[in-house]
């Protein structure tokens, strides 16, 4: 019952996202016809498979991984505010990177994601932590937990910056704005195969987790091991929103934003909302990459200040128009 | 077939439950009253699973509570909390067809078969009509309905309710009550509903529970339940008590 009215909705965002990332690989600073790039043309193929195909679907997956934590958090907590950065976990990673900044060890190639990841899941497991009490989790006590140690975190990166050396200070501020200039396959691949792990995990528990809507009391009086569904829920979220940072940096508003747009158009469970989701936030997502290549022709933009521009308005005309 | 055998329960060392026992059998109105903190959502929460005795066993057709699959005993118990909310705004025919989440496989959706069961609930409450409204386009009168709908939707032999009346006008208490006999009379559940409106729970019941300081201090039929002096003892006011087609009414002096 409840999947065939999934199917023309999975169907129609995934239309838009190969849209999306047609253009996105079409559109660029230089000019390449797919033709020459089939045809053998040595700077076609790099330009179109080495930077743009690779940096399209990193951006949806990007999207994709930040949509699901958000929608998983938000149903976990029965909270509408909550996203993966409130939590802790965007600070965590940040305060990891600026630490390594700080301390020159950011110019060792391919460290800075590896700490910043290690960053995340510190600040994740240190809110869980402070929120748990008795074998319970508050979901009160982790949003405020992940909201005080967030301040906590920000003043750590100011003071790394203010005694990090100019020159490394220009990369950091990069990161921390978002990026996804200098993507790889292999950044493709892990988030690919991570983002698969979790849908994965997620939709076994779909219908537990979506039982969390009702109060935790119902959702226990209905069979729910309410316990272990927030742990696994919050670990899953975590893990691959600080495997998303690691890769992209901050970028923001996707995982608050995209879910609420999916839900004043469907206004439907967790295991309708899942896939969904992850389809629309890889659309936000190409797109503002897109945009954020192609905006000024000298450089780039930070692709988060996109997000935002183009989420926004959108989420604005949606809630007027809805109760 | 749901048996409390001296149940006893303790928020952070504060006693909610002393060692209470209680049997309740098919197809009874069991109305639960007493002052508030008396302990009457712990008793509910410890029925339904939601919480775990400390001391004392509750039991189930013959086996322990705990002894039962979470999901099963969920198939047999219905239980509404105080006040249910979706979060996000839900129509209510999702609302009450997920009532059927215990029957559902890991990766299963709801089959036609459910939907069927979730409209019959709401015919059932009188609700069929508000299938495709959401909910937060209700009045409560009518939100009470689609979540008594979602726990009959189990079609479960013990149904667990936490205030169903409070905040409801009292031509809504009066349906609402009537509608509570009905599903008694109807599917042969017992239903166990806390309240604070006792001559309405005087009313409808077959028998009422008065719950003092976390104990169970009178099991009887309603006339017996509200004697003159056992009210005074009980609430703490001095009530006359008026004789009409043999029921009991409660009438407070002044």
């Amino acid at each position: 019952m409840g999947t065939k009215r999934l199917l023309p909705a999975a169907a129609a965002l995934s239309a838009l996202l190969l849209i999306a990332l047609a253009l996105a690989i079409a559109v660029g600073s230089t000019s390449v016809s797919l033709r020459a790039a089939l045809d053998g043309d040595p700077t076609a193929r790099a330009i179109l498979f080495q930077l743009r195909v690779p940096r399209a679907l990193l951006a949806a997956l990007i999207g994709a991984t930040l949509a699901v934590a958000g929608l998983t958090f938000q149903t976990l907590l029965r909270n509408p505010l909550a996203d993966p950065f409130i939590l802790g976990v965007s600070g965590g990673a940040a305060c990891g990177a600026a630490i390594a900044t700080a301390s020159g060890l950011a110019r060792i190639p391919g460290l800075v994601p590896l700490v910043a990841f290690g960053g995340a899941c510190a600040a994740t497991g240190a809110v869980f932590l402070l929120a748990r009490r008795r074998e319970y989790t508050d979901p009160t006590r982790l949003l405020l937990s992940g909201l005080v140690l967030n301040a906590f975190f920000s003043a750590v990166i100011l003071i790394s910056f203010a005694l990090s050396r100019q020159s490394d200070l220009t990369a950091a501020l990069r990161w921390m704005m978002g990026t996804l200039f200098g993507a790889t396959w292999s950044d493709v691949l892990l988030l690919a195969v991570l983002l698969a792990l979790a849908m994965t995990l997620l939709a076994a528990m779909a219908n537990d987790l979506r039982m969390l809507a009702f109060g935790e009391d119902d959702a226990k009086s209905r069979g729910v091991d309410v316990e272990r569904i927030k742990l696994a829920g919050f670990l899953t979220g975590s893990i691959v929103t600080g495997a998303a940072v690691a890769v992209s940096g901050i970028i923001g508003f996707v995982g608050l934003l995209v879910p609420h747009l999916i839900r004043m158009i469907w206004r439907r469970d967790f295991r309708f909302l899942l896939p969904l989701c992850a389809l629309g936030g890889g659309v936000l997502v190409v797109l503002a990459d897109l945009l954020s290549r192609v905006v000024l022709t000298s450089s780039e933009l930070p692709i988060g200040a996109f997000t935002a521009v183009l989420g926004v308005p959108f989420f604005l005309s949606l809630l007027r128009r809805s109760r | 077939m749901l048996e409390a055998r001296g149940v006893s329960f303790a928020y952070d060392g504060t006693d909610a439950l002393r060692s209470v026992t209680a049997t309740f059998g098919r197809a009874q109105l069991v109305a639960l009253t007493g002052p508030n903190g008396s302990g009457k959502s712990t008793l509910l929460k410890l029925l339904a699973r939601v919480l775990a005795p400390q001391a004392g066993e509750i039991v189930f057709d013959h086996r322990r509570l705990r002894d039962w699959p979470a999901k099963e005993y969920a198939k047999n118990a219905g239980y509404l909390p105080q006040d249910p909310d979706p979060t996000f705004p839900m129509r209510a025919l999702d609302v009450v067809v997920s009532g059927r989440a215990p029957f559902l496989g890991r990766f299963a959706w709801e089959s036609a078969a459910d939907y069927d069961e979730a409209a019959r609930a709401l015919a059932l409450c009188d609700a069929a009509h508000l299938a495709d409204r959401y909910l937060d386009e209700m009045s409560g009168g009518e939100r009470k309905r689609v979540f008594l709908a979602r726990v009959l939707a189990a079609r479960p032999r013990v149904i667990l309710l936490d205030e169903p009346l409070a905040s409801l006008d009292v031509s809504h208490v009066q349906q609402f009550s009537a509608l509570l006999r009905d599903i008694v009379d109807r599917t042969g559940a017992t239903v166990l509903y806390a309240t604070h409106d006792l001559n309405w729970a005087a009313a409808y019941s077959d028998r009422m529970l008065v719950m003092q300081d976390g104990a169970l201090v009178v099991d009887d039929v309603p006339a017996e339940a509200l004697r003159p002096e056992r009210v005074r003892e009980l609430f703490g006011f001095d009530a006359e008590v008026i004789e009409s087609n043999g029921r009991r009414w409660l009438v407070p002096r002044r």
